[in-house]
């Protein structure tokens, strides 16, 4: 018995190692062919997915693609992406992508030398003029004027709020009037916060909600001279959070937590005026947790302009070494950022069509001239046009207070100012730890 | 142990060859690279010609004085460890007692040895998310159910709170590996001469008697087996503070694994302050060992005399064993 | 009066270890039946609360699941590939160095079992910097073998197997079958390692389960999607961050966890029988 178990075990793993080792020849013959091999790395499935898109409306495109996704949430995506590009090769990234919290590390920081210039693949500056594309995606893609990253999204932020709980507070759920009562600036946002309060709404969830907002509308990034920078408007955070939090403003919930989904249906403690987001928060979120509250929803321009999240694609500066390679590199890249026609990837993007015969998830684009040709109207919203609001949020939006180290520094300064809001430290002490843990972790010192 | 083959004595070595070979590639190559690289300036993204330090010992000098941070991990890690550990050995031994006494012959101790251990096959991303889906804020299970039994009246932040945070991970790992634990130990005692445990009985000694008087004593070596296997698996604490807590909240349960990770892939990319930190941890694992094998050294020769001296006792108590 | 009164305790005693023992297994069991409940619940219902009965939607978590290119079976394939090749390494070499290391009088041997006892000192993070530049270097990325082969030097679970091998092996067995013109190689194979088993078998599950559930380093090497394991898989689920669907990441840690179940089961009864280990030094 034991014997039969043990050689029968040892019969299978010969066999499915040997099956594994055959069957990694066959790629490498299959790969050998005439086909331009592209290795595609991202973060989700959402660009591999384009893919098939690109192929099956490029019928004698002669390439294929093999690609390679790493899950950002477990940190492993970018040590991952850096072995690769160091160690270079047959295997290395010829296009990747880059999310909005690392992306400058790529188009401008430590990892930016990787990248080509879009000049390089023949994509010229005239051609993003051309497409109107949000300039916040430009400045963020580009090192010294020489653009290096585009994305397909643009990822202009708007304040999304419940049309019942408009009209109950504020009489009306007219767009243009609710922009006035939250804004501009936070006094007025906070106005509004006591006046939803005193009818037993919240205004946010979290304070994460208001922390984009104020992150992306500060006038410099966190790191100013090779030193850690403050800015007086990401300083504040501090008091806004916590004034949010001592009056029960909020529901003093966390993104990404389940307590945060179930304010977006109306099942927290209390109810939630609205939410601070890009299209895709509408349409990737929001539309799977918002239940039996769909079409209670309408965008308006937030307090201060701000953008969230987004995508970039780079291309690796070695493909332009292959003529094949570089021109099947440009013409996806093209394809997915800054092609305006019809059969260009952001008008299926715009319009959620991207599966024939469906209609799929419409998003804000980052080609203006795409947009203003497409129908940004969605049930979630009760019918309104969202890219009335998210065309002039993208021109709103500053891609100039982003540094590479964003992600971690962003992670240590939230974690200190939940530290100040649940009384657990004071605002100084608060302070002080972050720059500690900067320094520590960074080797970045404070001003 | 006596053997005579003196010409089979080549084959010890030719046995012990592959284990050899293998450490040396795959192990011994890596830990002396890392070991270098502490030295140098590597670090960034970008492979650059990487240099040794003018001051050879300036990253070690920095991570040790002038890192707050490091040093708090440094903590975290004991602390955790020590929440861990202790209650974990007590538990595996008790269990150990329990199911090794035959006079309590407990029923269905298979069943339950197969169940205790399965805390160990979890994965880590399966503990993060029931974890954080239990203790959610401000709703989740745990507050709900503290409500019910009017024991807060507001939702608490479990995982804001630093001891709950440090509890949760140690109480976690405390969980997963006491059967393991329990299992090896279980093997040790069945490995003690059957005839002390005779010469026990017959001089009348109480469970509890025999527990710390023979079987305790006769365990050392697998104890102390246990014990450094359990500090080095504590000293590398990284999936469960990583994947559940992301070493928060207020880094109260960075570990110096975490820490060294953070160093080396995220952020700055300081491949040279991960290695360094990481040789100060194996230089405090070795101390430690070394601390282990010295206090279970020590007491092991007179430990030797007392069992020599109940052998005998046992010998003379039942000549028939022989 | 005393012996009834002994008698009255002892079985107080009998019933605060059931007590204890039958909590203590149903904290092992408890995760595991939520994790199986709501792998048949959608999202909505997930974050509701927990359950005590399976929902309907096992289907639909199962479509999504194949939706977000998880592969189970591949990854499936390659978790096994990689898990079974390492156990394998592990018992088998470990076994060798152990038997080397207690059968035979060499010079060295003493000294081999100090070294042995300080390699088991190196924290794995010791090496992990340069193992990774190593084998970016090699090339050896996208490969199972240095996932494999690091676990021909097992310091654990050689101790392990010396501890075993010093409580069991008589050297009369070794004796005879020298008698009998069996090779030493031969004499392994055939007759130690049958003697050993339950030894392997203990060890085998240890050394599966950590390889099974070993999510870092594969990650770190892997990155063609085609070589994911089952934890990397996971792990991409988790990090869709505009959609959590709960209720697929549920059952994909269930899919994860079930071969895990059958192996460690199929082997369960070494550890219901249990090993002896030597302990007294020579």
């Amino acid at each position: 018995m034991k014997r039969i178990f043990v050689v029968s075990t040892i019969i299978v793993l010969l066999a499915s190692l040997l099956s594994a080792c055959s069957g990694g020849q066959s790629n490498n013959g299959a790969s050998s062919g005439k086909k331009v091999t592209i290795n595609l790395w991202s973060f989700t499935d959402e660009i591999p997915n384009m893919t098939t898109k690109y192929l099956a409306t490029h019928p004698n495109a002669n390439v294929e693609f093999k690609t390679t996704i790493i899950a950002t949430t477990d940190g492993a995506y970018q040590p991952a992406l850096d072995q690769a590009l160091a160690a270079g090769g047959k295997d290395a990234p010829d296009i990747y992508a880059a999310e909005a919290a690392f992306i400058l590390k790529y188009s401008q920081g430590d990892a930016s030398d990787y990248a080509a210039k879009y000049a390089d693949l023949g994509l010229s500056d005239k051609l993003v003029k051309d497409a109107g594309i949000a300039q916040y995606t430009v400045d963020i893609g580009s090192k010294d004027g020489k653009l290096k990253a585009l994305g397909y999204q643009a990822t202009g932020g708007a304040f999304i709020y419940s049309r019942s709980i408009a009209k109950d507070v504020f009489g009306t759920d007219d767009s243009a009037t609710i922009k006035n009562e939250i804004g501009p600036g936070w006094d007025k946002f906070f106005a509004a916060a006591a006046k939803l309060k005193a009818k037993g709404y919240g205004i946010v969830s979290g304070d994460g909600d208001i922390w984009h907002a104020i992150e992306n509308s500060s006038d410099k990034g966190w790191i100013d001279n090779d030193k850690l920078y403050i800015d007086p408007k990401r300083e504040a955070f501090l008091d806004l959070s916590k004034k949010l939090k001592d009056n029960g403003y909020h529901n003093d919930t966390q993104d990404w937590t389940e307590a945060w989904f179930a304010d977006m249906s109306g099942s927290g403690s209390q109810p939630v005026f609205g939410f601070f987001g890009p299209a895709w928060l509408i349409n990737y979120v929001m539309k799977d947790q918002v239940k039996q509250t769909n079409g209670d929803w309408a965008v308006t321009e937030p307090p201060t302009g701000f953008f969230w999240g987004g995508t970039w694609l780079l291309a690796n500066k070695n493909v332009t070494k292959d003529k094949a390679k570089k021109e099947a590199v440009a013409d996806f890249i093209k394809w997915v950022t800054l092609d305006t026609s019809d059969t260009g990837l952001q008008y299926y993007w715009a319009n959620g069509t991207m599966k024939d015969g469906e209609q799929g998830t419409k998003d804000s684009v980052a080609s203006s001239v795409v947009m203003s040709k497409s129908n940004g109207e969605i049930e979630l919203l009760g019918g309104q046009n969202m890219f009335d609001v998210f065309v002039p949020a993208n021109a709103n939006a500053s891609g100039k207070n982003l540094t590479q180290y964003d992600e971690t520094i962003n992670k240590l300064y939230r974690d200190q100012v939940r530290e100040y809001t649940a009384g657990n430290k004071s605002r100084d002490q608060a302070i002080a730890d972050f720059k500690v843990q900067v320094k520590d972790q960074l080797e970045i010192d404070s001003q | 142990m006596r053997r005579k083959g003196v010409s089979y004595a080549k084959y010890g070595y030719i046995f012990c060859l592959p284990f050899v070979i293998i450490f040396l590639i795959f192990s011994m190559y890596p830990t002396l690279y890392t070991a270098v690289i502490g030295f140098t300036d590597m670090k960034g993204v970008i492979p650059k010609p990487v240099h040794l330090l003018d001051n050879p010992f300036q990253n070690f000098r920095d991570l040790i004085f002038n890192n707050e941070t490091f040093r708090k991990a440094l903590l975290n890690t004991l602390l955790i460890w020590i929440i861990n550990f202790i209650p974990q050995i007590l538990l595996a031994l008790l269990l150990t007692a329990w199911f090794t006494n035959n006079r309590l012959n407990i029923r269905g101790q298979g069943l339950f040895k197969v169940l205790l251990y399965m805390p160990n096959i979890i994965t880590a991303g399966t503990i993060a998310v029931l974890f954080s889906a239990l203790f959610a804020y401000p709703m989740g299970p745990v507050n709900s159910f503290f409500h019910l039994m009017g024991w807060s009246d507001a939702p608490i932040f479990f995982l804001q709170d630093k001891t709950t945070a440090r509890g949760l991970v140690g109480f976690i790992q405390f969980w997963m590996w006491y059967g393991n634990t329990m299992i090896i130990l279980i093997a040790g005692v069945m490995g003690i001469n059957p005839v002390l445990f005779e010469a026990a009985i017959m001089d009348g000694a109480t469970a509890v008697q025999t527990f710390f008087r023979v079987t305790l004593p006769s365990l050392k070596t697998i104890l102390l087996y246990v014990l450094i296997t359990s500090m080095i698996g504590g000293l590398q604490m990284f999936d469960i503070p990583q994947l559940f807590l992301q070493g928060g909240p207020d880094n109260a349960t960075l570990t110096t694994s975490v820490f060294i990770y953070n160093q080396a892939f995220r952020g700055a990319y300081m491949y040279n302050r991960a290695a360094a930190a990481s040789m100060i941890v194996f230089l405090i694992a070795v101390v430690l060992s070394l601390v282990l094998f010295y206090f279970m050294r020590d007491r092991d020769a007179a430990e030797l005399k007392k069992m020599e001296k109940m052998m005998k006792k046992a010998a003379k108590a039942a000549p028939r064993e022989v | 009066m005393e012996l009834s009164q002994n008698k009255k305790s002892f079985s107080i005693n009998m019933v605060i270890i059931y007590i204890l023992c039958i909590l203590l297994a149903l904290v092992s069991i408890v995760p595991f039946y939520i994790m199986f409940i709501n792998a048949t619940r959608s999202t909505p219902e997930i974050q509701s609360g927990l359950a005590l009965l399976p929902s309907t939607h096992l289907l639909s978590n199962w479509n999504v699941l194949l939706d977000k290119s998880f592969n189970p079976f591949k990854g499936f394939l390659n978790s096994f590939i990689i898990s079974g090749g390492t156990t394998l390494c592990a018992v088998y070499f470990s076994a060798l160095t152990a038997y080397g290391l207690v059968a035979y009088n060499w010079k060295l041997r003493q000294p081999f079992f100090t070294f042995i006892l300080c390699v088991m000192m190196i924290p794995a993070q010791a090496s992990a910097i340069g193992f990774y530049k190593f084998m970016y270097q090699f090339g050896w990325t996208n490969n199972f073998l240095p996932l494999i082969l690091p676990a021909i030097a097992s310091p654990t679970v050689v101790f392990f197997m010396r501890q075993y091998l010093l409580a069991t092996l008589s050297t009369e067995i070794v004796e005879a079958s020298r008698i009998d013109g069996a090779g030493e190689f031969y004499s392994f194979n055939k007759i130690m390692m049958p003697i050993m088993m339950p030894a392997v078998a203990t060890q085998a599950i240890f050394v599966f389960v950590a390889s099974w559930n070993n999510l870092f380093t594969p990650l770190i090497l892997l990155t063609q999607r085609d070589k994911y394991t089952l934890p990397i898989m996971v792990s991409l689920l988790r990090g869709d961050i505009y959609r959590t669907e709960f209720g697929s990441i549920y059952l994909g840690l269930s899919l994860t966890v079930l071969p895990l179940f059958v192996f460690y089961f199929l082997l369960s009864r070494y550890i219901i029988a249990g090993v002896a280990l030597g302990g007294v030094k020579e």
